[in-house]
């Protein structure tokens, strides 16, 4: 640590961008990970940024689009189409099966949710509309008919429960030697 | 062939579109060479690589390298524009107060009316 200033130290403790842990202990950095040049650039703007963000991408020109420059970050990372691996041919001998992908292809800004275990954006048997329509309306439909079932209850005639005995006298604590009130529940 | 009708749950394979054969301008044939050529290129480096008998480690990839990197750090070219600022707040912002809100009333209401004894205390274990 004495070695290295202690500017830098500062600095890289504070924003962050400095050399890092490595390069402060030992005053040379790793040459593995990401170079000051094949990380991610800023948006490009003129052509000859374009062809050498296409390059860096291993894409040609033509096929090379960026994010639009509105802020979020993006930077010149190239804006591929919206298809998950599912889509990518089963047979084809990829360079890693599990992820339908070969060596060195550039990758989707959202490829971990594009992966054959997740979001899936294969043609649906049917259109989106017709989908969303019978769900909703089957949904709809029965919470309509629950509703109504709760305002309009229909069930069989009940009437409060008719006890035996007397309506159970001695059970409830009369007097065993008075004689109770006949109750008759029917009517013949 | 003609009649070809897609495999339900896929995509229709490149060689069976129709635009393939026949709306197909030189040029777009010179583009599809030069993607074939990049494409032969990452496979004959990584074919190398694979098969070299004096290799012992890992082959890093730099387009896994440079995703990864770029998912990592993406306030690097972030800028507060009104989009992003709304973003920010609806998802940031809004819900903290929102939350604090929305329980508060509740509770101060049902507070209330257990005070006033006018909570109904049902058996039910929904409520």
């Amino acid at each position: 640590m004495a070695g290295v200033g202690f500017r830098r130290w500062a600095l890289a403790l504070s924003k962050g961008k400095g050399p890092g842990i490595s390069g402060l202990l030992s005053g040379c950095r790793a040459a593995s990970g990401v170079t000051k040049d094949s990380g991610l650039g800023p948006y490009p703007k003129t052509p000859e940024e374009r062809a050498a963000a296409a390059k860096k991408y291993n894409m040609t020109v033509e096929d090379y689009e960026p994010y639009p420059d509105n802020g979020e970050g993006y930077g010149d990372y190239p804006k591929l189409p919206e298809r998950s691996q599912h889509e990518r041919d089963p047979w084809y001998q990829w360079d890693h099966p599990d992820l339908r992908r070969n060596w060195g292809e550039p990758m989707h800004w959202h490829f971990d949710a594009y992966i054959r275990n997740r979001v899936d954006t294969s043609p649906s048997p049917v259109s989106w509309s017709s989908m969303c329509k019978q769900l909703f309306g089957f949904l709809g439909f029965m919470l309509f008919m629950f509703y109504v079932g709760e305002k309009m209850p229909a069930y069989q005639p009940v009437a409060p429960k008719q006890y035996p005995y007397n309506d159970l006298y001695l059970e409830r604590g009369g007097d065993p030697e008075k004689q109770p009130e006949e109750v008759k529940h029917y009517e013949i | 062939m003609a009649d070809y009708q897609e495999a339900p749950l896929a995509t229709r394979p490149k060689t069976l579109d129709p635009n393939e054969y026949f709306n197909v301008s030189t040029d777009q044939r010179r583009v599809e060479q030069s993607r074939a050529a990049l494409r032969a290129e990452l496979k004959r480096q990584y074919q190398t690589q694979l098969n070299n008998p004096h290799r012992k480690e890992l082959i890093e990839d730099p387009a896994l390298t440079r995703w990864v990197y770029a998912r990592a750090n993406p306030y690097t070219y972030f800028r507060p524009t009104f989009k992003t600022s709304l973003l920010g707040a609806m998802f940031g912002v809004v819900p903290l107060f929102a939350l604090y809100f929305i329980f508060k009333t509740d509770r101060d209401r049902k507070e209330a009316q257990i005070k006033a004894g006018t909570l109904e205390r049902k058996f039910s274990l929904s409520s």
